[in-house]
């Protein structure tokens, strides 16, 4: 999955102390590793002093804007947007006027039959499919670390090609997986008695066919990301525990655990926000199990039903809106807390 | 892993501990990759093949090229009159990965620039909000995106999901730690004392020095445009003819008589799963084309430190 996991997975650079040699031989400079002296807001402020800073910040502010502008568009306008039109009544056949309807899409998203199952639905998925993620990759990128040399290595890229089939591939590799007669899984299905695909794409079963999906397109990237952590951790500690005679067991789940506990929690936190936002799989699977599985499985897919179906825009952008919160409430815990982003690099400044 | 030391196989004791590390790592590989390649060499069968059952282990047996073209006419004749749909969705979804990907280099750069290596008010909030819209998973947003483009009756047009696409934060974060780690201050102080501008300094000093990162902007933000669903879904669902290949296969799921009889029985192309899984092997190349070419540079990457995406 190069797709969305990548997207959303950040190139985690703590410290420039982690950067290999080669890196910085690519750039032209002889000051490698030297600190960047302190210069600024300690510096006397002269009005010269003061005329460089008033450039600097407009110079900046000139090449911020593309960006800023695509920000705008892509993010800032559409959730203002999505805001005000949350606070719209919706038009009915009964009364087409709209108008302020104050907080009545919320309480029309929150009292809708399908709302509570949407999430029911989606927490029967992370109960299942969370676990499995954290200790296959945990687990995997501690083997791929106990591996050195081209061993590692190709199973670690072996592991990553299934992320290279992201979204809507991997679900086409998986309806021909799950395929009762033409999958190379077909004599198990037959054993435990599965005979269509109905059969197979049930409600009860989402959980670990989704789970099977998710593990398959996710797991390669987040060992990567994980094992990154791990590459990072000196290999003077690792010696050490050596010389005190820790096993290879041991120095996994002593040492090298503990250390790789903010690259856990974020791709817990990572994985869990992810979920809440699942839709291409639930979407399609309903498509293959001729309409078994609910066409408002998640909450995305009930907001594209209150979008598109009813046109119900009111209650669509306040569904939006519900989302939005829980996903950004997770992003900001992310980035606040999982001490991977931000303050150490500030101090490098 | 250039940090390992070279590990030799056999320089060890086969100690139970090991061979049950390398069994446990091989059986997770064969898992991954085994099924891969039966759905490749599903591309390559026929469903006659298929359906006999004798194409033997993972269908290998019944590969050949006459089923690849027969595959292809199928898959390019789906759709009114003479077909041809699905190359013009390959198409679509070359310009908007590409005009995407372009609008997110010209704006992750400076940008990524300037929040590394300039000072100004708003940098924080600016880098918190960067950081934020990073994280968050960005179907979230397909609604909302969806209510602005049909305030300015943009649906279903191509335009307005490559400039979304150009937004693309993960990018701006990438150049921001790319000029964090190569880039040290003093450069910049030099640049000002020779007289350059702001602006100067970003053309001809540090872009000079960005082709590792740009290469890394360009891969991840094509990537993740080619395979973005939700945003084409709600977008351009509504113009057949504007729709890009992931939504355009999951028209031809729609068609195949595997799931949909009545459907695919008004239809003169029959798509089984070989068809099927030959038209979505046709829908990776460019991401493998991608993906080889900037490998020079993603594993170099992901050598630097903990580089990881």
């Amino acid at each position: 999955m190069w797709g969305f996991q990548i997207l959303e997975a950040p190139t985690l650079c703590s410290t420039p102390e982690l950067i290999g040699e080669d890196y910085m031989s690519s750039s032209t400079l002889a000051t490698k590793g030297t600190e960047p002296p302190a210069t600024g807001p300690r510096a006397s402020t002269t009005p010269r002093r003061h005329r460089t800073r008033h450039a600097e910040s407009r110079g900046a502010w000139i090449l911020l804007a593309p960006y800023l502008a695509l920000l705008l568009v892509a993010a800032a306008i559409p959730i203002g947007y999505a805001f005000w039109i949350a606070l719209q009544k919706a038009p009915t056949l009964v009364d087409p006027t709209s108008g302020f309807g104050g907080f009545d899409s919320f309480i029309t998203v929150i009292t809708d039959y399908r709302f509570s199952g949407t999430f029911i639905n989606i927490f029967s998925v992370m109960i299942v499919w969370l676990p499995l993620m954290m200790v296959g990759i945990v687990g995997l990128a501690l083997l791929v670390h106990a591996s050195p040399g081209r061993f590692g290595d190709t199973m670690r890229f072996f592991y990553f090609i299934p992320g290279a089939l992201s979204g809507i591939a991997n679900f086409v590799l998986w309806v021909y997986l799950l395929h009762p007669t033409q999958s190379p899984l077909a004599p198990l299905w037959q054993e435990v008695g599965f005979g269509s695909l109905k059969e197979i794409v049930t409600d009860g079963n989402m959980p670990m066919i989704l789970t099977g999906m998710l593990f398959f397109q996710g797991v390669g990237t987040w060992i990567i990301v994980v094992n990154g952590g791990l590459n990072g951790i000196p290999d003077e500690i690792f010696e050490a525990a050596k010389i005190d005679g820790a096993s290879a067991w041991d120095l996994a789940w002593h040492i090298k655990l503990p250390l790789i506990r903010p690259w856990i929690g974020y791709a817990a936190l990572m994985n869990l926000a992810y979920g809440f936002q699942l839709f291409l799989e639930p979407y399609l699977l309903r498509q293959i199990s001729s309409g078994a599985i609910a066409g408002e499985w998640a909450p995305t897919q009930l907001g594209y039903a209150f979008a598109f179906t009813n046109r119900n825009f009111p209650a669509a952008a306040a569904l939006s809106i519900i989302l939005l919160v829980i996903t950004l409430s997770i992003g900001v815990v992310i980035v606040m807390k999982s001490g991977l982003f931000g303050d150490e690099k500030e101090k490098k400044r | 892993m250039s940090n390992s030391a070279p590990g030799v196989v056999g320089a060890k004791h086969w100690t139970v501990g090991r061979i049950a590390r390398i069994t446990v790592m091989v059986i997770v590989a064969a898992a991954f990759i085994l099924p891969i390649i039966g759905f490749i060499a599903m591309a390559f069968r026929s469903q006659e093949g298929v359906l006999a059952g004798t194409d033997g282990f993972l269908g290998l047996g019944g590969v050949s090229w006459d089923n690849v073209v027969f595959s292809w006419s199928q898959i390019n004749g789906f759709g009114p009159g003479d077909g041809g749909l699905f190359t013009r969705w390959v198409g679509n979804s070359l310009v908007i990965a590409i005009v995407g990907g372009v609008l997110a280099l010209i704006a992750a750069l400076p940008a990524g620039y300037a929040l590394a290596r300039l000072r100004f008010r708003g940098r924080k909030v600016l880098l918190f909000a960067t950081l934020l819209a990073m994280v968050m998973p960005n179907t979230v947003l397909v609604i909302p995106l969806f209510l602005e483009v049909n305030a300015i009756g943009a649906v279903g047009q191509l335009w307005p999901v490559a400039v979304i696409m150009g937004f693309f934060p993960f990018g701006t974060y990438l150049v921001y730690i790319h000029f964090m780690t190569t880039m040290p201050q003093e450069l910049v102080e030099a640049a000002r004392i020779d007289g350059l501008s702001e602006i100067s300094t970003f053309f001809y000093v540090a872009l000079p020095i960005s082709k590792q990162v740009v290469a890394l902007v360009a891969f991840f933000s094509f990537v993740a445009n080619w395979t973005n669903f939700f945003l084409p879904l709600a977008l351009l669902t509504s113009n057949q003819e504007n729709k890009t290949i992931s939504i355009g296969i999951q028209e031809l799921i729609g068609a195949s008589p595997l799931f949909n009889a009545t459907v695919a029985a008004g239809l003169d192309v029959k798509l089984y799963m070989p068809q099927l899984a030959l038209a979505t092997f046709i829908s990776m190349i460019p991401l493998l084309i991608v993906f080889l070419t900037a490998q020079r540079f993603l594993m170099r990457g992901q050598t630097v430190g903990a580089v990881k995406g």
